[in-house]
């Protein structure tokens, strides 16, 4: 391949962007992975050297005697059902946004959507006041419910538009073969709009998995405990085991890392087209 | 299907949506704008006290001004620098030169980690006795070298800067997807004009995706409206309230049972989102088409 001499500077300049961009975004990582597998005395003394060797032992302590299995199917629980639940109630109207006529409805659209303009925590007291109303003060299910309330405006915006691609003569010759609302609702419309559901759920999980603000202000006790809130405790508990803090740290980071490599397309898909951060 | 029956069906899927808008938006929303005018504790019932609680924010120390600058450093910062790095890496992919894929994919890491992780894993990057940074600064020869970074001032303000200054790949997405839709016959008239590089890069992409980038500055500083993760992790605020924000105010005034006192923050956070919205579809035209 003859390559241009004019195009060097913009190679040069492409190559030196592209090389930045991974090490801005991966060295902490590469970093906390590789201490994790160190002595404390490698650790301080010489950050730079590839451990001696690959052992498990700072997983396995963090994994046996810190509850990190209970950490983890609390945010395990909490992010799918949370997600499921967010799903279902906003897959129907989606299918009602994208699908029927109904007074005011571009009304209602417009307000469901215009919450994304709000700043989520600017909400945290109100919503403080009404979980403990509801006598859900450090429950799961008081996350449970807050999360699926967050991916409203991003669930009805990408559900809408999956709905709306879907050829109403379908509806139309499934009523006449005598289908009602709701078959023609599950099986004729949902499994069409598949993609569009699963992209929404991909983004609301992420989001739910991650969450840190609400999770810290709504439950208190251990059994509630999600794995981000349990990072912080991990890190004074660990304060003087460097070795354990980057083992427990590559432990939370890592199941989001591992579903975002499984769904890598969709996810850069969706956030490129809602324009919203996923 | 009769008629009467369609519009049933048609509340009962909507009814579970509407009850969420109501219970988790309307209402809170209506409390936090009221009450901000309120004495409330949330044991004795709320009372009006008119401005008190907004005089109280204001002057009771100078911590207001001081997150009120850190606000707007912060999104100035992110409307130029952190926009413009996720907009160069979006034509940077776009020229799809090898291993452009890779570098979007890692890109996004940051991005699907969790914040509150994000924050320790900078607050140990960071570090003066573990952290790598100051170990490279010492190792090039600056032996000398120790800030604690998020301990020292105005060493904090910057650290923090520096844990979202780069992850812009929302920006970098966006641009990217504006990119791919230019439809080919205009770069090929361009061609034609005899445009060169530069010149289609600034004549015609970078107008074309305009509306991508308002978006992005939208997004990255309602973001930084409401950080918390990166600065209650890690400097909590200091040292001093060098680092102090809005949401740090209002997580203040909650945990106090000062809830008139959080509200009236967290109207202020409402309104300073509105502010940057209004601008932003004032300056980059947002609601005119592209082509």
């Amino acid at each position: 391949m003859i390559i241009n001499i004019r195009k060097w500077p913009e190679l040069i300049v492409s190559y030196s962007v592209m090389t930045f961009t991974v090490l801005v975004s991966i060295f902490p990582i590469l970093w906390i992975l590789l201490s994790s597998f160190k002595s404390n005395k490698e650790i301080l003394n010489d950050p730079f050297s590839l451990p001696k060797k690959i052992d498990f032992q700072a997983y396995m302590d963090v994994f046996t005697q810190y509850n990190f299995l209970g950490y983890f199917m609390n945010s395990m629980f909490i992010a799918i059902a949370s997600t499921l639940i967010a799903l279902f109630i906003y897959t129907m109207a989606g299918y009602i946004f994208g699908k029927f006529n109904f007074r005011g409805k571009s009304f209602l659209f417009i307000l469901c959507t215009i919450t994304l303009l709000i700043p989520g925590y600017a909400r945290a007291q109100p919503i403080f006041t009404i979980i403990m109303n509801l006598d859900l003060y450090d429950t799961k299910t008081a996350l449970i419910l807050v999360y699926a309330s967050f991916g409203m405006a991003l669930a009805l915006f990408i559900l809408r538009l999956s709905f709306i691609a879907i050829p109403k003569d379908l509806d139309e010759s499934a009523l006449i073969d005598g289908a009602g609302f709701w078959r023609i609702f599950w099986n004729v419309n949902m499994p069409l709009a598949k993609s569009g559901i699963s992209t929404a759920g991909i983004l609301m999980f992420l989001n739910n998995w991650n969450e840190y603000f609400y999770a810290l202000i709504l439950t208190t006790s251990e059994k509630n405990r999600t794995l981000p809130v349990a990072l912080e405790f991990f890190n004074e508990a660990f304060s003087y085991n460097y070795t354990r803090m980057f083992a427990a740290l590559m432990m939370v980071i890592l199941p989001g890392i591992v579903i975002y490599v499984l769904v890598q397309e969709q996810v850069q898909q969706s956030v490129a087209s809602s324009g919203v951060k996923g | 299907m009769k008629i009467k029956w369609l519009n049933v069906w048609i509340a009962a899927f909507l009814a579970p949506t509407v009850l969420v808008l109501a219970l988790f938006y309307i209402v809170p929303i209506g409390t936090v704008l009221v009450t901000g005018f309120m004495e409330w504790d949330g044991l004795r019932a709320p009372e009006f006290n008119g401005l008190n609680n907004y005089i109280h924010l204001i002057t009771y120390d100078n911590t207001f001004f001081i997150a009120l600058r850190n606000i707007l450093l912060w999104s100035l910062m992110a409307a130029t620098l952190h926009v413009g790095f996720g907009t160069l890496v979006a034509f940077v992919l776009y020229k799809k030169h090898i291993g452009w894929r890779f570098v979007r994919g890692v890109f996004m890491v940051p991005m699907v980690i969790s914040a509150a992780a994000w924050a320790i894993i900078y607050k140990l990057f960071f570090n003066d006795e573990i952290g790598i940074l100051n170990h490279m600064i010492r190792s090039i020869g600056f032996s000398d070298f120790h800030v604690n970074w998020f301990f020292d001032s105005p060493a904090s303000f910057f650290a923090i800067t520096l844990t979202w200054l780069f992850y812009a790949v929302y920006v970098t997405l966006i641009v990217y997807n504006d990119l791919m839709a230019i439809p080919k016959e205009v770069h090929e008239a361009a061609l034609l004009d005899g445009a060169s590089e530069w010149g289609m890069i600034r004549h015609i992409n970078l107008p074309l995706v305009k509306k991508a980038i308002g978006t992005g500055i939208i997004l990255s500083v309602t973001a930084r409206i409401a950080g918390f993760e990166e600065v209650a992790l890690t400097s909590r605020g200091g040292p001093g309230n060098d680092t102090y924000n809005i949401t740090l105010m209002l997580y203040d005034g909650i945990v106090n049972y000062n809830y008139g006192y959080a509200n009236a923050a967290a109207t202020i956070m409402i309104l300073l989102g509105i502010l940057v919205l209004l601008l932003i579809n004032r300056v980059f035209k947002m609601n005119e088409s592209t082509y």
